[in-house]
């Protein structure tokens, strides 16, 4: 049960470190992240069947696809409505997965499709089964928390792009370019969506509702972990891969669905700047 | 072609009556209801269930679906106050999610899956078939009046100009005495009883309700109706809620003329072109088609 | 409200705008027929077969010069498996296009909540749908079931894995209605005492099933029976797969299709499915298939395609027979050209039609299965077939024939 929640949490991790990112640049929840998701598991396909190319090959031009999209996305709908309220934008992110979603079943339909890549069997370790994919998905993983970390804490670029998310204005007089920061934030960001796409393809089945399916996790993992906090969203993830593995003991697994929300708002109304956040002084 | 007219009308009516209660909760009052789906739920299975199993007629079933609405409304207010609103839409979204849980997986008393079937409808003795839609458009038509009327003096009234000032910043509202829970809770129960209307009339109209009816896109309709109508004003809500109905519905007939598209493509397209009627909307007149009123500030 | 009022009056004039210039096509001589199908959402792997199968049938007949003298106008519309949006396309089916029956409704919910409409507007319903509830709504004897009842593909498939000498098992369904019914089915056939562990359900679109898979297989069944659809079965198997279950996996055939075996590959090998069949052998399926641009493998392909070819070739028919497209002349049609003994057995509609304007009395055999109707509309017993996935492909292992 232990492996189970390491690989729903290696799985939900890094998305939940990109959304936390991003929402410290755009200050809404962004729904539009399981369209983005989505793009990134139907991109990674498209290179992998059709295209033939390998997988990781495959899985690296995916992200650059869904990098580009997420990039583009910021720039047509999001950085022109800065002005309205974080719920307007909220609501238009939905819509914006909703259009993503639409224009993938209008190109690919709804059918249910998987990499070239053979399914294996498990090794058996402790009593534990675990396949190579999910020690791969694992890893990967942990290296891109580990890799966030570094460029957030030793780079310039990573210094920037907290300082534009802790204040824009601040950080602007210190004579950092706002625009290209949150252009390079949004590109990561997206990065990490398509390669989160790619790992839910490989873990589940590659079709348009696949992102839409996983974001509620990812915001719980976010929020657990504190928005804002890389590191909280990894703790995040274990506990909400954790908490979806336990609920199938006391509930009817047909709740599962519910137990992300459960935690978010229980979390929410008893620490609401999330575990490792940091409180928010109200202005 | 006027029975469909009519069937269409009475369908803008439920929407017109949800978006007319979000924006009491949201475009008046700032609180934000991602679970409009939940409370939609709610009234349709609190009144559809009464009816259906317990035999209670359909005129007392009916209120209760709205006290219950009012219930939960007040519920999840109460919950929330301490929240951010960001993170109230997704505490509310949940709200509506567990709830469509619930009834899914409680079919011992909800039929879960299998759906409810409910015969009792009101006044479904004394009008004939024939005339029965015109009749529950009437009905609807009633019921959004209502819920506009009230919805208006509520705006119009001292409690929505403080409701308005709780909006703008809480902490000053409550610094100038208002009683900030008070009101915050009593707006959300309201705007719940009227969701729980608006479900208690959709159950008995379409007489037929399962859990998939209620999934988190009838929120999301319903908030598109409140943008795109002009959140804080009544009238731009009653006339988003037609405009999103007639993306929704109009666009089937393209169907009819062209074959370009399959019946998949088609129903892709029609997400798309909601998607964007919300989006461009947004580019060409941010406050919506009709804009709240400014409201002129004495200055002293 | 003044102002709301005008306003709504607009919309309904926008609306009425809109509409204006189908009504003007809708010629008064072309017969309507609506085609209700899940192109998305839960039915969505199954819808466009529907969807094409209506309009092959409409388009064939056309060219022959229609039913009745009248050609046919198929209007198509897509249930996105959601009864609310099924129930506003079935009134623009009705009260707009004016067709006179609607046919192709997949999911139980969406048949049982377009049914009140139906109703009260005489139009007849033709559906693969798995409710009991069905026939006892239909009080007007207006709705034609394609497909056996669901607790009849549970008991069906659990004869046939008896006779394999399985022992005990493990069951875990999707939640809905079919699935669920489905489930009851078969344990009514092995018993309660086969079963190593209560049965339970889980729900589509989750992020993962591992939590489920590894309850289904904690007490090492013998077999695990899964009713499900494909989207949610392909990632459930893969995971059986992953977590090392060597034990028999059994479903229905719906998961299973191609979509399934290319997504998992190699590993799909040993997965055992069973399902109503048609007839492999018929001549109505092996012509299904030339019409459809398939090839015959040998296994079922299109379950629901070809049960979309049935309801348009069985209204046709019946409509041709009644002489008219009044619904209750032509539900009684629908039984006088499929049931009964000593008819002529016809394949298809084109020569079901020739036979009928020669007078003859016919008995339409079609490609999902002979298609007989008990006399509440349901479809009488359909063959079953247990098939095994070895190398990619089904390969049958056991029949069951009514």
């Amino acid at each position: 049960m232990i492996f189970n929640a390491l690989v729903n949490a290696a799985l939900i991790a890094p998305p939940a470190m990109a959304f936390s990112l991003l929402f410290g640049i755009l200050k809404f929840p962004n729904f539009a992240i399981g369209g983005y998701i989505t793009v990134g598991a139907f991109a990674a396909y498209t290179f992998n069947v059709p295209l033939g190319l390998p997988l990781p090959l495959a899985a690296a031009a995916a992200m650059l696809v869904t990098a580009l999209v997420v990039w583009l996305m910021h720039v047509l709908v999001f950085q022109p409505m800065e002005e309205h309220s974080a719920i307007t934008l909220l609501v238009v992110s939905i819509a914006l997965t909703l259009i993503i979603e639409n224009v993938i079943r209008l190109f690919f339909s709804a059918d249910v499709r998987g990499f070239e890549i053979p399914l294996e069997r498990p090794w058996k370790l402790l009593g534990a089964r675990i396949t190579p994919e999910q020690v791969q998905i694992i890893i990967w993983s942990l290296v891109i928390g580990v890799a966030l970390h570094c460029l957030l804490a030793y780079t310039w670029i990573g210094r920037a792009m907290r300082a534009v998310a802790d204040n824009p204005m601040l950080a602007a007089i210190r004579g950092v370019n706002a625009t290209r920061i949150t252009a390079f934030t949004t590109a990561i960001c997206g990065a990490l969506f398509g390669l989160t796409g790619v790992f839910a393809g490989l873990d589940l089945v590659i079709e348009p509702l696949v992102g839409w399916n996983l974001t509620i996790p990812i915001f719980a993992a976010a929020i657990l972990g504190g928005i804002g906090s890389p590191y909280g969203a990894i703790v995040g993830a274990l506990l909400v891969g954790l908490a979806e593995e336990a609920t199938i003991l006391f509930l009817p697994s047909t709740y599962k669905i519910g137990v992300g929300f459960v935690i978010i708002a229980v979390l929410l109304l008893l620490r609401p700047q999330g575990l490792f956040g940091t409180a928010e002084i109200r202005k | 072609m006027s029975a469909y007219l009519i069937s269409m009308g009475t369908y803008v009516g439920f929407f017109m009556i949800l978006a007319l209660a979000l924006n009491l909760q949201w475009g008046i009052a700032g609180m934000v209801n991602f679970g409009i789906a939940g409370f939609y739920a709610m009234g349709a299975y609190v009144s559809g269930l009464l009816v259906a199993k317990l035999g209670v007629p359909v005129g007392l079933a009916i209120p209760a679906a709205c006290v219950a609405g009012w219930v939960l409304g007040g519920a999840v207010a109460l919950l929330s106050v301490r929240l951010r609103e960001d993170f109230l839409a997704i505490v509310t979204l949940g709200v509506g999610e567990v709830i469509r849980l619930i009834v899914l997986n409680e079919d011992q008393i909800t039929e879960g899956p299998r759906g409810l079937r409910i015969d009792g409808r009101p006044f479904g003795d004394l009008i004939g078939p024939e005339l029965y839609p015109l009749f529950y458009l009437l009905l609807v038509a009633v019921c959004v009046l209502i819920t506009y009327l009230v919805c208006e003096r509520i705006r119009r009234a001292p409690m929505g100009r403080t409701l308005r000032a709780i909006r703008e910043d809480d902490v000053v509202a409550e610094v100038l005495g208002k009683n900030v829970l008070m009101h915050r809770v009593l707006t959300f129960a309201i705007g719940g009883f009227f969701m729980g209307l608006a479900g208690a009339l959709y159950a008995h109209y379409v007489q037929n309700i399962s859990p998939e009816v209620f999934m988190p896109v009838v929120a999301m309709f319903i908030w598109m109706s409140v943008i795109v109508g002009g959140a804080g004003n009544n009238r731009g809500i009653l006339i988003g809620a037609g405009t999103v109905m007639i993306f929704l519905e109009g666009t089937r007939f393209i169907g009819d003329f062209t074959d370009v598209l399959d019946a998949e493509k088609m129903s892709a397209m029609r997400i798309i072109l909601i998607g964007f009627l919300l989006i461009v909307t947004l580019r060409l007149r941010p406050r919506g088609l009709l804009p709240e009123p400014k409201f002129n500030v004495k200055k002293t | 409200m003044k102002f709301s009022m005008t306003r709504r009056s607009l919309l309904a004039g926008s609306a009425a705008a809109l509409m204006t210039p189908a009504i003007l096509r809708a010629q008064e001589a072309d017969i309507a027929i609506g085609s209700l199908t899940p192109n998305t959402g839960g039915g969505g792997p199954f819808g466009p077969n529907i969807t094409a199968s209506h309009k092959r049938v409409a388009d064939a007949v056309n060219a022959a010069g229609g039913v009745l003298g009248r050609q046919i106008r198929l209007y198509q519309e897509n249930s996105e498996t959601n009864p609310e949006t099924a129930v506003r396309a079935a009134d623009k089916l009705i009260s707009v296009n004016k067709v006179s029956a609607i046919i192709g409704t997949f999911s139980s919910s969406v048949t049982l909540g377009i049914m009140p409409k139906c109703q009260s507007a005489n139009i007849i319903q033709m559906c693969t749908s798995s409710s009991a509830d069905i026939p006892i709504a239909d009080e007007k004897g207006l709705v034609f079931n394609f497909q056996p009842l669901s607790p009849i593909w549970g008991r069906a498939i659990a004869d046939l894995v008896l006779s394999r000498g399985l022992e005990n098992y493990a069951l875990m369904a999707l939640n809905n209605d079919f699935t669920r019914s489905m489930m009851d089915g078969f344990i009514e056939r092995v018993g309660t005492e086969a079963l190593v562990q209560d049965p339970f359900y889980y729900n589509a679109g989750q992020s993962s099933y591992r939590s489920e898979v590894t309850q289904l297989i904690e007490k090492s069944p013998e077999a695990v029976f899964i009713p499900s659809y494909v989207t949610d079965f392909t990632a459930v198997y893969k995971e059986l797969y992953r977590q090392g279950y060597e034990g028999a996996v059994i479903t229905i055939s719906l998961s299973t299709g191609d979509q399934f075996k290319s997504t998992v590959g190699a590993a799909a090998d040993g997965v055992i499915h069973g399902f109503p069949v048609p007839a492999l052998s018929s001549p109505a399926y092996k012509e299904y298939l030339t019409e459809a641009g398939l090839e015959d493998t040998g296994s079922v392909q299109h379950p629901f395609g070809t049960a979309g070819r049935d309801q348009m070739s069985v209204l046709l028919l019946a409509m041709e027979k009644a002489g008219t497209t009044d619904s209750a002349a032509v539900a009684q049609a629908i039984w006088d050209v499929t049931t009964g003994e000593g008819k002529k057995t016809v394949y298809n509609v084109a020569d079901g039609l020739a036979a009928i304007r020669a007078g003859e009395e016919i008995n339409y055999s079609g490609a999902s299965g002979s298609i007989e109707f008990d006399a509440e509309g349901g479809v009488l017993g359909r063959d079953f077939q247990l098939s095994e996935i070895q190398d990619g492909k089904d390969v049958v292992i056991q029949r069951l024939e009514y």
